[in-house]
C-alpha cells in the first residue's frame, strides 16, 4: 500500500471519529455552534482527502452530507434527529469503505451504487427541510402504495425523481426518461409548488416531481436515474432478505478447512477418533473466528467423520446455508471488534526509547568485547565477573525498555467509551426507552489490549442495564424518577488497576426473583441459595446458566448471560463486582490490571511438561506426605491450616500421562481463584519468571484452560494455564 | 407533431407532442378556457406538455393510442386533477 493511502486511512479514521462524536453531541444540544462547525469541517476535510486518493464515490457521498450540514449552518434548515441519523449512517458507510481499503489500498469496487443511495437519502432529507410547510415526506409513498396493491408482491422499489428546472433547455425530457424506467408499473405526477395561475406558467421551466413504482431493484433504478438529475429518492419496499451478500471466506480459513477435509478422508484407522475430534475442533474454531456461529454449531453437532466432512464441505461449498442477518444488523455491525491499528505516541516517549536503544548498543559492544576475551583465553573468574555485571546492566535495561514500551501501548478509555453513545442511542430507540449516556474519566489510560477487549463485556453490561434495569418512562415517573434514565460509564485509575463502572438508575435487581430463578434453573442448591446474603444472591446473575430475561430481546439474551462478562473480564486478569440498590439502580464495577503484558509466572512440571501458573494466584507451595490427601467423594482433598482444600492432579487434569511413579511425598501448589482455594499436585517446582504474556488470538482464542503462551530462555513454548477454568 | 383547435372546440394533440408544442398548447388552453384536450391520436408527450395539462386541469378525452400514455400517464394525470390542489412536496 502506498504511503498516501496509509496516511489517508489514518486521517480519515480520525475524522470519522471526530464527526461521529460531534454529531452525537449535536443531537443532545442542537444549538451548539462549535460542534456543528467541527462536524462540518470534518466532513469537508474527509471529502477533500477522498478526492485526493481518487475515491470519487466516497467524495460524492460526503459531499451530499456536507451540503446538508452547510444548509444547517446557514440557518436554512433545522437540525433534526433524522438528519443526524443520515449523517451517522454516511459515516458508518465511510468506515466500512476504509476497512475495505485497508485490505488492498484500492477503493472498493461496489461503492458507486452505495454512494448513490446515500446521496439520494440526503436529497430526500433536503426536500424534507425545504421551507415549504407540511413536510410530509412519505405522503408520496403512501399514495403510491395504494396503487401498488394491484401489483402486490411484484413491486420492489419506489422512486421519486425531481428533474432540474432547466432540464428542458438541456434537451432532456423527464417524461421520456421515466417511460424507460426499468420495471415501471405505476406513475404519479406532482408539481413542485403550485402551477397555477396558468397565465404565469413558464412552459419551459420544469416544475414536475415524478414518482413511480417499479418491479426492478433499487440499485438498478438509482443507476438508471443518476444521469438525469440530482434529486432522486429510491426506497426499497421489500425487506432485504439476502443479508450482506458477503459470503467470501479468507483464504487462510478456507485452506485450514480443506486441510481438515483431507485429514478426515485419510483411511488409516490408527488414531482415527482423535483425528476426527481434532478436525472438528479446528473447523469449529475457524467458524467462531469468522463469527459464523451457526456454521460453528453445525460442526460441533456433527457426530462422526462422514457427518463432519459433509458439514464442512457444504459450508465451504457456498454461503447458501448461512444464518440470515439479524434484524438489529446495524447495531451488530458496529459491535464487531474494532482494533486501533495505529497509535499516536508522544514524541518524548519515543525519545526515551531512542536513548535506551543507545545504551543497549553500548552493552552489545561490551558483550562482543567479552566474547573476544573468552576466545583469547582470558581468566575465567574475571570473565565471569564481567559477564555478571553485563547481565545486571542488561536486566536493568530490559526492565526500562519494557516499561517504556508498555507506556507506548496505552490507550485512553475514550477509544471504547465513544462507541457507546451511538449504540446506546440505537438500543434505547429499539427498546422504546429514553436513555441518556454519561461518560466520565474517558482520559483514563490502560493497556491497548485491555481497552480493546473491554468493548464486548461493556456492551453486554450496557445492554443488560438497558433491557432489564431501565424501566419504561411511565414506570419511572410513577416511581418519582426523571423519565429519562441515565447510564453512566466511568473510568478511574487506582494504583496498578483501572476501574470501569457501568451504572444505571433503573429498577435495580429483584433479589428475591434472582433467588427463585437461580433455584429453578439449578444454578446452585436451594439451601445454598437461601443461605446467601442479598449481595451474594444478586451476584448469581453472573453464574453460568443464569439469565433473568423472561423474554429474549434482540439486544441481550440469546442464551449468553452475564457469565460471559465475568469470563471475559477474568481472562483479562480482572474482576467484576456488583452493587445493587433495589429501586435505585445497579453498578457493576470492573477492576482490571493496568497492563496485561507483564505477568510473573511460576513454572511447574507435570506429566513431563512445563506449565506456567500466574504468580498472583499462588498462595503457597507445600510438600506433604501422600497419605494426608484423602478421597472426598469423587475428588481428593487435604486439610491445610484447618481448611479443606480440594486437590487436583495437574497432569491428569490436562490429560497428560504421569511421567514418574507417585513418590512418597506430594508437591502441591495452593492457589486462590475468586476466593476459593485449590491445590494442584505437580511433579516439580521450577523457577519464577517475568514474561510478556501473549494472549491467544485468532484460531486459538477459544481454547479453554489456557491463558496464553510465552517463550522460555531455551526457546521452548510455555503454556500458561487459566486456573479459574481449570478449577471450575 | 401537431396541436390545433378543432371545429367543435376541442384542443387536439396529435402524433408525438414535443417541447415545440408546449407554447402553442399553453396559448390555446389559455385562450379557450374550459376546452377539453383530445389526445386520442397522441403517440408521445413531452414532460412540458404534461406539465401544461396538469396546470390547466383541462378535461382529457382519451385514451391515447400509445399504451404507455394510456395505461401509465393518463391515470397519473387523472389522479392529479382529482386531487384538485397541488400537494406540498
Amino acid at each position: 500500500m502506498n504511503e498516501f493511502i496509509e496516511q489517508f486511512l489514518l486521517e480519515a479514521r480520525e475524522l470519522t471519529e471526530q464527526a461521529t462524536s460531534d454529531l452525537l453531541a449535536l443531537e443532545d444540544s442542537p444549538t451548539d455552534k462549535e460542534r456543528l462547525d467541527s462536524a462540518f469541517r470534518a466532513f469537508h476535510t474527509l471529502k477533500g482527502s477522498a478526492g485526493i486518493v481518487d475515491f470519487a464515490a466516497m467524495a460524492r457521498a460526503l459531499h451530499a452530507a456536507e451540503d446538508v450540514l452547510a444548509r444547517v449552518r446557514a440557518g436554512k434548515a433545522p437540525i433534526t434527529t433524522a438528519l443526524i441519523g443520515e449523517a451517522l449512517g454516511c459515516l458508518d458507510q465511510v468506515a466500512q469503505w476504509l476497512d475495505q481499503m485497508q485490505v488492498d489500498g484500492e477503493p472498493p469496487a461496489k461503492a458507486e451504487a452505495v454512494a448513490d443511495s446515500i446521496v439520494a437519502r440526503f436529497a430526500a432529507s433536503a426536500a424534507h427541510d425545504a421551507p415549504t410547510p407540511l413536510p410530509t415526506e412519505t405522503a408520496w409513498l403512501d399514495d403510491l402504495l395504494v396503487r401498488a396493491e394491484a401489483f402486490s408482491g411484484k413491486v420492489r422499489t419506489a422512486v421519486r425523481y425531481t428533474p432540474a428546472s432547466d432540464c428542458f433547455f438541456r434537451g432532456e425530457d423527464p417524461a421520456a426518461v421515466i417511460s424507460a424506467l426499468p420495471g415501471l408499473v405505476v406513475l404519479d405526477l406532482e408539481s413542485n409548488g403550485p402551477l397555477e395561475p396558468l397565465g404565469s406558467l413558464d412552459p419551459f421551466a420544469c416544475r414536475l416531481v415524478i414518482s413511480a413504482l417499479s418491479t426492478a431493484p433499487g440499485e438498478e433504478l438509482a443507476q438508471f436515474l443518476r444521469p438525469h438529475g440530482d434529486e432522486i429518492v429510491v426506497r426499497s419496499l421489500i425487506e432485504q432478505a439476502d443479508g450482506d451478500g458477503d459470503g467470501a471466506m479468507p483464504a487462510t480459513a478456507r485452506t485450514l478447512l480443506e486441510a481438515q477435509l483431507g485429514l478426515l478422508a485419510e483411511s488409516e484407522e490408527d488414531g482415527r477418533p482423535g483425528r476426527v475430534a481434532a478436525a472438528g475442533r479446528v473447523a469449529a474454531n475457524v467458524f467462531h473466528h469468522l463469527r459464523r456461529t451457526a456454521d460453528a454449531e453445525r460442526i460441533e453437532q456433527s457426530v462422526d467423520a462422514e457427518d463432519l466432512a459433509r458439514a464442512i464441505a457444504a459450508i465451504i461449498g457456498g454461503p447458501a446455508d448461512r444464518e440470515p442477518a439479524p434484524a438489529a444488523a446495524s447495531a451488530e455491525l458496529v459491535a464487531t471488534a474494532q482494533e486501533a491499528r495505529v497509535l499516536r505516541v508522544d514524541v518524548e516517549r519515543i525519545d526515551g526509547l531512542v536513548k535506551l536503544v543507545g545504551e543497549l548498543t553500548v552493552l552489545k559492544n561490551a558483550l562482543g568485547h567479552a566474547a573476544g576475551q573468552a576466545r583469547d583465553g582470558a581468566d575465567a573468574t574475571a570473565l565471569a565477573a564481567t559477564l555478571k555485571d553485563q547481565h545486571a546492566r542488561l536486566t536493568r535495561l530490559t526492565a526500562a525498555l519494557q516499561q517504556s514500551v508498555l507506556g507506548i501501548r496505552v490507550l485512553p478509555l475514550r477509544h471504547v467509551f465513544q462507541r457507546f453513545s451511538r449504540l446506546v442511542r440505537e438500543m434505547a430507540a429499539a427498546g422504546g426507552k429514553s436513555v441518556r449516556l454519561v461518560t466520565e474519566g474517558e482520559a483514563t489510560e490502560a493497556d491497548k489490549a485491555i481497552v480493546e477487549s473491554l468493548f464486548e463485556p461493556l456492551l453486554h453490561m450496557v445492554r443488560n442495564a438497558l433491557d432489564h434495569g431501565v424501566e419504561p418512562a411511565h414506570e419511572r415517573e410513577a416511581a418519582g424518577k426523571p423519565p429519562t434514565a441515565t447510564v453512566r460509564l466511568r473510568g478511574m485509575r487506582e494504583g496498578d488497576h483501572v476501574l470501569v463502572d457501568v451504572e444505571d438508575d433503573g429498577r435495580g435487581i429483584d433479589v428475591g426473583r434472582v433467588r427463585r430463578m437461580a433455584a429453578e434453573r439449578g444454578v446452585a442448591a436451594p439451601e445454598a441459595i437461601s443461605a446467601m446474603s442479598d449481595e451474594e444472591a444478586a451476584d448469581l446473575i453472573f453464574a453460568p446458566g443464569f439469565s433473568t430475561a423472561s423474554e429474549v430481546t434482540n439486544a441481550s439474551g440469546r442464551g449468553v448471560g452475564m457469565d460471559a462478562v465475568r469470563t471475559s473480564i477474568r481472562r483479562l486478569g480482572g474482576t467484576v463486582h456488583l452493587s445493587n440498590r433495589p429501586g435505585l439502580g445497579v453498578r457493576v464495577r470492573v477492576t482490571l490490571p493496568f497492563t496485561v503484558m507483564m505477568t510473573r509466572l511460576m513454572i511447574v512440571e507435570a506429566g513431563g511438561e512445563a506449565f506456567g501458573l500466574p504468580m498472583e494466584a499462588v498462595v503457597e507451595t507445600v510438600k506433604v506426605a501422600r497419605d494426608r490427601i484423602a478421597p472426598l467423594g469423587a475428588m481428593r482433598a487435604i486439610v491445610l491450616r484447618d481448611r479443606t482444600v480440594p486437590v487436583l492432579d495437574l497432569a491428569e487434569a490436562l490429560g497428560e500421562a504421569r511421567a514418574a511413579p507417585p513418590s512418597a511425598d506430594a508437591i502441591l501448589v495452593v492457589v486462590a481463584v475468586e476466593g476459593q482455594l485449590g491445590a494442584l499436585e505437580v511433579d516439580r517446582l521450577g523457577e519464577r519468571i517475568d514474561v510478556m504474556l501473549k494472549p491467544m488470538d485468532g484460531l486459538l482464542a477459544g481454547m479453554p484452560g489456557v491463558a496464553g503462551t510465552t517463550l522460555l530462555g531455551d526457546g521452548r513454548v510455555l503454556i500458561v494455564l487459566d486456573l479459574a477454568e481449570l478449577l471450575r | 407533431m401537431s396541436v390545433h383547435l378543432t371545429e367543435d372546440g376541442r384542443i387536439a394533440l396529435e402524433g408525438d407532442s414535443g417541447l415545440d408544442d408546449a407554447e402553442p398548447l399553453l396559448l390555446l388552453i389559455s385562450a379557450n378556457s374550459g376546452a377539453s384536450v383530445d389526445w386520442r391520436d397522441c403517440t408521445g408527450a413531452h414532460a412540458a406538455i404534461l406539465q401544461i395539462l396538469m396546470a390547466s386541469r383541462a378535461p382529457l378525452i382519451g385514451p391515447p393510442q400509445n399504451v404507455y400514455l394510456s395505461d401509465v400517464v393518463e391515470p397519473a394525470l387523472r389522479r392529479y386533477n382529482e386531487r384538485g390542489f397541488p400537494r406540498a412536496v
